[in-house]
């Protein structure tokens, strides 16, 4: 994205300035991103339709407000995390959160010194794997799961994420290792379930 | 250094941080003689990897595209 952060912040002005085209670009251009952010956090595609028109909505009422300090795609992302941390607080949960709290959530491993085999992917494509696979993200509570979106699915850095999630560095990289560690564990007992190892 | 949460702390730092600091060379070294934390770095890389693939950021569906660009009034860019 450092790449494009001048073409950005020229978009970000014509933008400010009511030029439809350059608005019309900006959500071209995030708008996969804040749909499938939305899918993620949201867990149904109807509520990510909703936290998608939401968020470009903001965007669409408040870009005038936006002042630069930070970069826009930062600012847009918390706007859509806010909207679907906000969909999800109205809703009954479809799996109950676990608590990282449990002290063996730190542990290294269930099965320590035992290697994984290599994975094959069309396997874990299977869709009874990716249901198992999407369950454990959903279990996350949402102060994991949202660093491990950010910084594993959608590749974005400890410092944007931070920024994002108005957290600190050090703060991110413990929740990533927890939400990691999390993911790892169950996955491990798909694994073993599956006589894969 | 042992196994536990505190090296878990640091192997985090070590992968997003400056791999010539003290921290990070300790535990390079640590875990050049230890095989079960070489396999916990290994199957950490695993998940993450495993979780991108399933995960694949697919296109946004036509339908949910066009609707929100008629929501937004704004006009559909050409490629779309």
């Amino acid at each position: 994205m450092d790449d494009n952060y001048e073409q950005e912040q020229e978009l970000v002005r014509q933008a400010q300035a009511g030029n439809q085209l350059a608005l019309s670009e900006l959500v071209n251009r995030y708008s996969m991103r804040i749909y499938h952010l939305g899918l993620r956090l949201t867990g149904t595609e109807q509520d990510a339709e909703d936290v998608l028109q939401e968020t470009f909505l903001t965007m669409l009422k408040k870009i005038r407000q936006f002042q630069g300090k930070s970069s826009f795609y930062t600012w847009l992302y918390r706007v859509a995390i806010n909207i679907s941390l906000r969909k999800l607080k109205s809703k009954p949960r479809k799996y109950q959160h676990v608590s990282l709290d449990d002290p063996n959530i730190g542990k290294i491993s269930s099965f320590p010194g035992e290697e994984w085999p290599d994975i094959d992917f069309d396997i874990i494509r299977e869709k009874h794997f990716k249901e198992k696979l999407d369950k454990a993200i959903e279990e996350l509570p949402d102060i994991y799961k949202t660093v491990f979106i950010l910084r594993d699915l959608h590749e974005l850095s400890t410092d944007e994420t931070s920024k994002i999630l108005q957290i600190s560095v050090s703060n991110t990289k413990i929740r990533l290792m927890r939400a990691r560690n999390f993911l790892k564990e169950k996955l491990e007992g798909v694994v073993h379930a599956e006589g894969l190892a | 250094m042992k196994c536990n949460d505190e090296l878990i702390k640091e192997v985090c730092n070590y992968l997003g941080g400056d791999l010539d600091s003290t921290p990070c060379r300790m535990i390079r070294e640590h875990m050049e003689k230890c095989r079960n934390c070489e396999i916990y770095i290994d199957k950490i890389k695993k998940t993450v990897e495993i979780y991108k693939r399933v995960d694949n950021c697919e296109d946004l569906p036509d339908s949910v595209c066009k609707k929100l660009f008629f929501t937004l009034n704004l006009k559909l860019p050409e490629n779309k």
